[in-house]
């Protein structure tokens, strides 16, 4: 597990202290500790319900903590947020209706303290051919897009998007990470939450994954992907299995066999069937699946389990 | 937080059906009741001839239309729809939104009161000194913020499908009962004796004294200033509690 080093004088964008959030019996948010330093782009990944939301709106203090310290900048979430230091794009977050897409990215700008023209905002979020038109009339997608301008009015030092691309086609997907790369290489923090491995992995230099609210890993997105990457392998083998040369095989996180089946996890299939080949047997019935991102979490959760008892 | 009014203006004024019940509906009604009235007869107890009296009746009740309706459904509707949360997420005051939903109903409020009058002066030869017309528009101006208040408690409290049902009751009930339709002297001895508690009452009466050139009773100012008191706490305390919650 790597954390991003940063200097320890330098104040963390965003700071999570034993952060935790309960609804009734559920804990949301559960002893949540993590630090974000400026520039770095961070993908908040776990499946639904694994508490990303309650996580970033805890961190927009829209949420108060039930115990346990959160701050932006070194500051509340509130005088961040009217400092103009963050932008964020929520899923929860409706527009206003009856009115049009230049007059609501309009309102962003002027509520903003370093507004950037509304003409750039529009034209940067790809919007500026529908810009006439009413709020209420817009597909999902660029519904989203719309979201995304008001996100980025102004000169903001973060910018925190929830499932972004909710609702989008492949192609405005693509679109819409071009522009989202160009707010980060201008040296702006950018956290977004996702359920996509591919997502994250394509965008993110540094991905947190968050199951039943709490932080099961933090790396490099190859790191996580090693991890969570996994691919199960199935197949028959004839006659007297030998269970041990199979264990020898590389990248295997677990093993079983069960009369004539054997079942693998590997985090590189393609190198362990290759290797399966070279010990000279003949797997029938091969199958090589993905895990999923759910099972990976789980296979992570179960390892991260084993290895604390 | 003068664009987020004035956009909530814009948004008013393209609004057809709003501005249709809140400015050109209180005239026609107007017309509709003190059309056929003549304009001398005076209505027992009061010194007012009808159409003198349905004007300030049908003024507050515009200028109520304006506020109450402009509040309580828009705001439980973007509270539904997360647009109070993003707004939460700018620079703009918590109180700021409240603010400019009222602040906007109000621009919406005043000509619908001026229509009513200019209709009665004009249509139905109502004659007032000008201090008269000058007071009467800001009480009833002022007055509304007391149901400006209300239709913020009521968008605080209510959310979906159960706001249009509570914002048209209280509505309704309170034109009604409180007389801004009919004078209450019309009805039963015991619902004159509940009407004269209703704000509604006591804010057409505001108006009223004025157009009688008394000065004005000091239990509607007492009813209008409590209710002000109870509506305005309640939405503070709703919209705290729905902060918190969200």
């Amino acid at each position: 597990m790597t954390t991003t080093a940063a200097p320890a004088t330098t104040t963390p964008v965003v700071g999570f202290d034993q952060v935790t959030k309960t609804y009734g019996s559920v804990r949301a948010v559960d002893g949540l500790s993590l630090r974000l330093y400026p520039g770095e782009t961070v993908a908040l990944l776990g499946p639904n319900g694994a508490g990303k939301s309650t996580t970033l709106d805890l961190l927009l203090g829209l949420k108060h903590a039930d115990s346990g310290t959160v701050s932006l900048f070194g500051t509340s979430p509130r005088e961040a947020i009217v400092a103009g230091r963050v932008g964020a794009m929520l899923q929860s977050g409706g527009l206003m209706d009856g009115v049009t897409v230049a007059e609501l990215v309009k309102l962003a700008c002027s509520l903003h303290p370093r507004p950037y023209p509304v003409a750039d905002v529009l034209a940067r979020a790809g919007i500026a051919q529908i810009a006439d038109r009413k709020v209420d009339k817009l597909s999902g997608g660029q519904a989203q897009r719309v979201r995304f301008a008001i996100a980025t009015a102004g000169d903001s030092d973060l910018i925190i998007l929830d499932e972004p691309t909710t609702g989008m086609d492949v192609s405005a997907r693509q679109a819409f990470w071009a522009t989202m790369r160009e707010q980060a290489e201008q040296g702006r923090t950018v956290l977004f939450a996702t359920h996509y491995l591919e997502e994250a992995d394509a965008i993110a230099d540094r991905v947190l994954v968050l199951h039943r609210g709490r932080l099961l890993a933090d790396g490099t997105a190859a790191e996580i992907k090693a991890k969570a990457g996994a691919r199960r392998i199935a197949f028959d083998l004839a006659g007297e299995i030998d269970e041990s040369a199979l264990r020898g095989l590389p990248f295997l996180t677990s093993v079983d066999v069960s009369g004539q089946t054997v079942r693998i996890q590997s985090s590189d299939a393609d190198a362990t069937v290759h290797a399966l080949y070279g010990l000279g047997v003949y797997p029938r019935n091969l199958e090589v699946a993905g895990l999923g991102l759910e099972q990976a979490f789980v296979a992570i959760t179960e390892a991260e389990e084993a290895k604390q008892s | 937080m003068n664009s987020l009014i004035g956009l909530e203006l814009v948004r008013a004024l393209r609004n057809r059906k709003f501005l249709f019940f809140s400015v050109i509906y209180p005239s026609a009604l107007f017309l509709l009741i003190a059309g056929n009235a003549d304009s001398h007869t005076k209505i027992d107890g009061t010194g007012l001839t009808l159409p003198t009296y349905m004007m300030v009746s049908m003024a507050s009740f515009g200028a109520l239309t304006a506020v109450l309706m402009g509040n309580s459904e828009r705001i439980a509707k973007e509270r539904e729809s997360g647009w109070v949360r993003q707004l939460r997420l700018t620079t703009l005051p918590g109180r700021g939104y409240v603010l400019a939903k009222t602040a906007s109903a109000a621009v919406v409020s005043l000509p619908s009161i001026v229509i009513v009058f200019l209709v009665a002066a004009v249509v139905k030869d109502v004659r007032l000194d000008a201090w008269q017309w000058l007071g009467l528009t800001g009480a009833i101006w002022a007055g509304s913020l007391v149901f400006a208040a209300l239709g913020v408690a009521i968008g605080y409290l209510a959310s979906g499908d159960a706001v249009r049902p509570i914002t048209m009751i209280t509505y309704f009930g309170l034109s009604m009962l409180g007389g801004l339709w009919m004078p209450t002297t019309t009805f039963p001895q015991w619902l004159q004796d509940i009407a004269k508690w209703l704000p509604t009452h006591a804010y057409a009466s505001l108006g009223r004294a004025i157009e009688q050139s008394q000065a004005p009773h000091a239990q509607d100012i007492a009813v209008l200033a409590v209710s002000f008191v109870l509506f305005a706490g309640g939405a503070a305390w709703l919209y705290r509690k729905d902060t918190l919650k969200a």
